[in-house]
């Protein structure tokens, strides 16, 4: 595996961009054949100026999300596999009526759109083959917070040329967000967000800012703790939060990383409440279902620490 | 040194090395408030750190290590192999791709015991196929190179059935199957071993008197009386039970069981049968520490306690080899 993130042994980031490594192997045959066809491509690919794409490729669950939001029928090509998968993909439902792909070069060459939308974070190597090829791609960050949100769906709209669209729905979230906030009262009860693997989702991430607008203390920031890390149990036990926040398993396969959240040591914590608060996939991309996490934490706080009493513990 | 003095000392280096164990977490606690939260109960975060973490987390270091060790000395005594270990020939391995198969399969949610169940059928199928390999050819190298062989396939299936499953964090566990770890286990992990090992440990221990007769030879053994179908049973049925119901909750740990009895046998009468509770907490003992060096030498990001056993008992097999040419015993 390229990079060998210890990361990767706790995260399903290592699935949800799972491409990487497997690209570069084959990077070597990969560029030959398609070097000899690369003039041909260039030949038979639209140009790209001006109007709106009318076929898009999306190669990312993340840019899937935005995607499927503001496409117009027909114009969304095909969705990333994981799409479809309920714990990372809150439109999980509405990608079962697009084709999928598993974000491969020979994929988008062989569908030929005019644009292709994906995530910085992954598939280095194919961004760099399609763009040689003459595709056009999007990328899109994944270091996401609350703010970021409206920012990346007007984008999306300005790619799709559904720019109405999305500073509807950019502006519909900033309301609704700047509502949560303004709602906030009270004690901040402290929550940590509790993977599998005992992984925190620390400062950085977008878990961090939705327990902020919830009106939540992150635990695990506030210890220092940046991005998705291992955080141990005793510890976790020692600083009893008023909230943990656990995380389904990802599908009925049974995994050791599911463990832990099932460890009766979390369960003997009797001050706190622990439980899996936030729908599947909610917060799993920066898309506007975000906002169902935070009311879904807020509804949890208000239980924890209601307005103008002390959290408990 | 005498026997019941030796197993005194090691009683005692394996008692202090189970209190280091439950004195040693990423959470600060002060010694004397958790072992008296450990006994007495107190406050509810000590509490429950020492009863739900800690303690689990050393009991089966202690037990699994208990096993390896014990399972190392039979094995090198009844096959009469200075190299004979449960990581070495194959039973740790398969022993793990029995619990992977169980496991991942969902059968083990099914029933409490299906997890060690499937676990000691892989230990028990690789040593029935190893015990009929050394009847045939009894030649050191043949059964270390069947075990090469056993170890490579069962690690091969494991990595396979790992890989199939539809849970992503499934592959990542690879590691664990195959490096094991005591790392946040529960008392639930504990109540599944344990029973297994303990009953195991009994059939071994009852083997003791035949292995001291084998080592004058088989046909003298059966002179002495020894059954030696029998034996091999408790041999078969022992080691599947103490290396495949610890395996279960642990994931495979390489070479305890052949670094031990190497370290022992020079203060014992070099007996098979004295050799075995020596062992036993000899292996309890090196876990322990293997276990605590983990927490203390990444602290945050804990190597895997087989990945240290083995870094320790690689080298040492090696040196074994090249010794080998020699005499060992």
């Amino acid at each position: 595996m390229a990079g060998g993130g210890r990361a990767h042994l706790f995260s399903p980031a290592g699935r949800r961009w799972p491409r990487s490594g497997r690209t570069r192997e084959r990077h070597p045959a990969f560029r030959n054949r398609f070097a000899a066809l690369a003039t041909l491509a260039l030949l038979a690919l639209p140009a790209h100026a001006g109007e709106a794409p009318a076929r898009v490729m999306s190669l990312n669950v993340c840019t899937d999300q935005l995607a499927m939001l503001l496409a117009k029928p027909g114009q969304l090509v095909s969705v990333s596999e994981l799409a479809g998968d309920p714990s990372l993909s809150f439109l999980h439902e509405k990608a079962a009526a697009y084709p999928r792909n598993a974000g491969t070069a020979e994929e988008v060459f062989l569908a030929r759109p005019d644009a292709v939308v994906t995530g910085t974070f992954s598939l280095h190597n194919t961004t760099a083959l399609l763009r040689r090829l003459g595709f056009r791609v999007e990328e899109f960050s994944f270091e996401q917070t609350l703010d970021t949100i409206p920012r990346e769906i007007r984008r999306m709209g300005g790619i799709l040329g559904a720019g109405d669209r999305a500073e509807e729905i950019a502006s519909r979230f900033e309301t609704e967000l700047k509502n949560v906030e303004a709602s906030l009262c009270g004690p901040s009860p402290t929550a940590i967000a509790y993977d599998q693997n005992g992984i925190a989702l620390g400062s950085g991430t977008l878990a961090d800012s939705v327990m902020r607008a919830a009106g939540l203390r992150n635990l695990a920031a506030e210890l220092g703790y940046a991005g998705m890390a291992p955080f141990p149990l005793e510890l976790l036990v020692v600083h009893r939060p008023d909230i943990v926040i656990l995380r389904e398993p990802l599908t009925e396969a049974p995994a050791l990383a599911d463990q832990i959240t099932r460890h009766p040591a979390l369960r003997a914590l009797k001050t706190s409440h622990v439980g899996a608060y936030v729908p599947p996939g909610s917060w799993a991309c920066g898309a506007p279902a975000v906002l169902d996490a935070v009311r879904a934490l807020r509804a949890v706080r208000e239980e924890a620490a209601p307005c103008g009493k002390a959290p408990s513990g | 040194m005498s026997q019941s003095r030796l197993n005194l000392l090691l009683c005692l280096l394996v008692l202090a090395l189970f209190l280091a164990s439950m004195l040693i977490g990423p959470a600060r606690l002060g010694p004397l408030d958790s072992l008296r939260a450990l006994v007495a109960g107190g406050d509810e975060a000590t509490m429950i750190i020492m009863r739900e973490i800690r303690l689990p987390r050393a009991i089966l270091a202690l037990a699994v290590g208990f096993g390896l060790g014990l399972c190392g000395a039979v094995l090198q005594g009844f096959l009469r192999n200075p190299l004979a270990e449960p990581g070495i020939i194959g039973v740790s391995a398969a022993a793990s791709f029995g619990a992977v198969l169980v496991f991942y399969s969902g059968l083990a949610g099914a029933a409490f015991y299906a997890l060690p169940a499937g676990a000691l059928a892989g230990a028990a199928l690789s040593v029935v196929i190893l015990l009929a390999i050394a009847a045939r050819h009894g030649s050191t190298l043949t059964l270390i190179l069947s075990g090469v062989a056993l170890t490579s396939l069962a690690g091969a299936l494991t990595s396979l059935v790992l890989n199939l499953s539809p849970n992503p964090f499934a592959s990542y566990e690879i590691i664990f199957w195959l490096l094991g770890s005591v790392k946040d286990r529960s008392m639930n992990d504990v109540w599944i071993a344990l029973p297994l090992m303990l009953a195991g440990w009994a059939l071994l221990v009852f083997s003791g008197r035949a292995l001291d007769a084998f080592s004058l030879g088989e046909e003298a053994a059966a002179g002495l009386g020894v059954d030696m179908r029998r034996t091999r049973l408790l041999v078969i049925a022992g080691v599947a039970l103490s290396v495949g119901a610890g395996t279960a909750v642990t994931g495979a740990i390489g070479f305890v069981g052949l670094v031990v009895p190497h370290l022992v046998r020079p203060l014992t009468d070099r007996m098979p049968g004295s050799l075995l509770l020596p062992s036993g907490l000899g292996g309890a003992a090196l876990l322990l520490a293997a276990d605590i060096a983990v927490r203390i030498i990444v602290p945050g990001k804990e190597l895997n306690v087989g990945v240290v056993t083995a870094l320790i008992g690689a080298p040492f097999f090696l040196w074994l080899i090249v010794r080998s040419r020699r005499e060992i015993f």
